[in-house]
């Protein structure tokens, strides 16, 4: 049975967004003007998020959408901490509303006085960023790392089935599970992940390191050539037996 | 189809000229066609580890360079007909060898012998990656020290990722551990690495041990290959190592310290 012929999915996209910062359409088409003839190719057909937020009147939302399209940027919508019945207005006047992943609760407030530019274009936001989730997904290595030899398992966890001999590296911005000897270094949750461990079933490490918390040789005397997993509480590296 | 088997260890003066030279005679004493390959490019060992180094004329770059035919630049063996010695020249360093011309070396003689075994230069570099681009199998010569057992686990790594057979995704070398100049008194007193230690460490199977033995120092100024000396522990070692190598299972010797008798016992012995 062959899949269905379409399928939704959400993904994050890096869009423009044009912050408004007065109603007036005359000026707005004259920056605009302005910016488009500095690099016509660069803009054109760029699809582009409108931001209403420092506006401080209303403003004629399909007047807006006409005067950027006539410079040939694709809409999408408008965007902005706004209130909800500008919200609901704006879906009833059948345009499309997006909200970004965090709100941008900061108003500037040092500005709105003599600036002759009204317009900032092209300031790239990421609309919706979600958390970063592929920490469950495992990087599986199957036999002995040798000396010399370094794994990362880049946004996930790292599985060693086989030891990791001296002077070889793991790391894994997850968790690092070596089903062997640990001899060499391991470096779990390397972009900073404070809930890393590294779950070993020998431990005789040059150096395990979890966020930035590291450890050498000497500092693992208590479990030394034991199965132990080590963890951070309260961002000091702890050790605990397996078994 | 020959196997192409190479002597190596990353670290040097662990034995691998040696036992190159009584692994290639043993095999060839056993009746197969057996050619040993010099790769230590400037440092010519092997012919006199072999005793012929008076019958050197041409070597293995003459080969590579198209300067001499194989059979011009292979030497016969004295003492067992079916052995030939492909000299290393000394004249030349390590970057003389290129991996196209190597192959085709090894391609010819493959036709001609059953076992090429290659007889790798200490290091990582250029010279010992061309010994074992081809290899089959690899024996990996090892002292029961650590820095040696690092070396080795080092050139463990490379022999998966940089052969041939690693290249092109093929079964990999298959590997093999020779522990050299192993001493049981030693281990027994705590200043040798054991022999578990060392598989613990490295986890491939061992292919043999074989003791620390004055006769090795001798075969090597005679130009002698030690297993020629069937008295000697050392030769008997190689022996199995080759018995081993043709498929026998041969049980581990030289790995206990002897045990002491009373009277040596109490006489400090």
């Amino acid at each position: 049975m062959a899949d269905a012929s379409i399928e939704f999915k959400g993904t994050s996209f890096t869009l423009s967004v044009l912050h408004l910062k007065t109603s007036k359409l005359a000026d707005i088409r004259a920056d605009l003007e302005k910016k488009v003839a500095q690099a016509p190719d660069f803009f054109y057909l760029v699809p582009i998020v409108v931001n209403i937020e420092k506006l401080e009147c209303a403003i004629d939302y399909q007047s807006v959408i006409t005067l950027i399209e006539e410079f040939n940027f694709t809409f999408v919508g408008f965007t902005g901490s706004v209130t909800k019945d500008q919200r609901q207005l704006i879906r009833a006047l059948g345009f499309s509303f997006v909200n970004t992943a965090k709100a941008n609760a900061s108003t500037n407030t040092s500005e709105k006085s003599t600036t002759s530019e009204k317009i900032d274009v092209v300031k790239s936001e990421q609309i919706v960023t979600p958390p970063k989730s592929n920490l469950y997904t495992d990087k599986v290595h199957r036999g002995q790392i040798r000396s010399g030899q370094q794994v990362y398992a880049k946004d996930q966890n790292l599985v060693v089935i086989g030891s990791v001999s001296a002077g070889a590296e793991v790391i894994a911005d997850g968790n690092i599970h070596v089903y062997g000897s640990l001899r060499g270094r391991a470096i779990a949750g390397a972009q900073g992940h404070h809930k890393a461990q590294i779950y070993c079933q020998k431990l005789e490490a040059e150096l395990v390191s979890i966020n930035g918390n590291y450890w050498l040789s000497e500092s693992m005397e208590q479990h030394w050539g034991s199965p132990v997993y080590i963890h951070l509480t309260d961002s000091e590296l702890t050790s605990s037996k397996l078994i | 189809m020959a196997r192409i088997i190479v002597v190596t260890s990353g670290k040097g003066g662990v034995g691998k000229t040696t036992s190159s030279a009584a692994i290639g005679l043993g095999l060839a004493l056993k009746g197969n066609k057996v050619v040993l390959i010099d790769f230590d490019i400037g440092l010519r060992n092997l012919d006199l580890i072999m005793g012929c180094e008076r019958r050197v004329v041409y070597d293995f770059v003459n080969v590579i360079n198209g300067e001499a035919t194989l059979n011009q630049a292979l030497i016969k063996d004295k003492r067992v007909s079916s052995l030939s010695i492909l000299p290393a020249s000394q004249t030349r360093d390590k970057d003389a060898l290129n991996k196209e011309n190597v192959g085709k070396v090894l391609e010819d003689l493959g036709k001609l012998y059953d076992y090429i075994i290659c007889d790798s230069p200490a290091g990582i570099e250029a010279g010992a990656m061309m010994a074992l681009y081809y290899a089959d199998e690899a024996i990996v010569t090892t002292n029961p020290e650590v820095s040696s057992v690092r070396d080795s686990d080092r050139i463990l790594g490379m022999l998966a990722s940089r052969s041939r057979r690693a290249e092109l995704g093929l079964e990999p070398i298959k590997e093999h551990l020779l522990l050299t100049r192993y001493s049981p008194k030693r281990v027994e007193e705590g200043e040798m690495l054991s022999v578990e230690d060392v598989e613990d460490i490295l986890s491939i199977p061992l292919l043999g041990v074989i003791p620390e033995s004055q006769a090795v120092l001798k075969a090597s100024n005679a130009g002698e290959p030690v297993i020629l000396d069937t008295e000697s522990d050392a030769g008997k070692a190689y022996q199995d190592v080759v018995d081993r190598l043709l498929g026998e299972t041969v049980d581990f010797r030289f790995i206990l310290a002897e045990k002491k008798g009373i009277f040596s016992r109490m006489f400090g012995g």
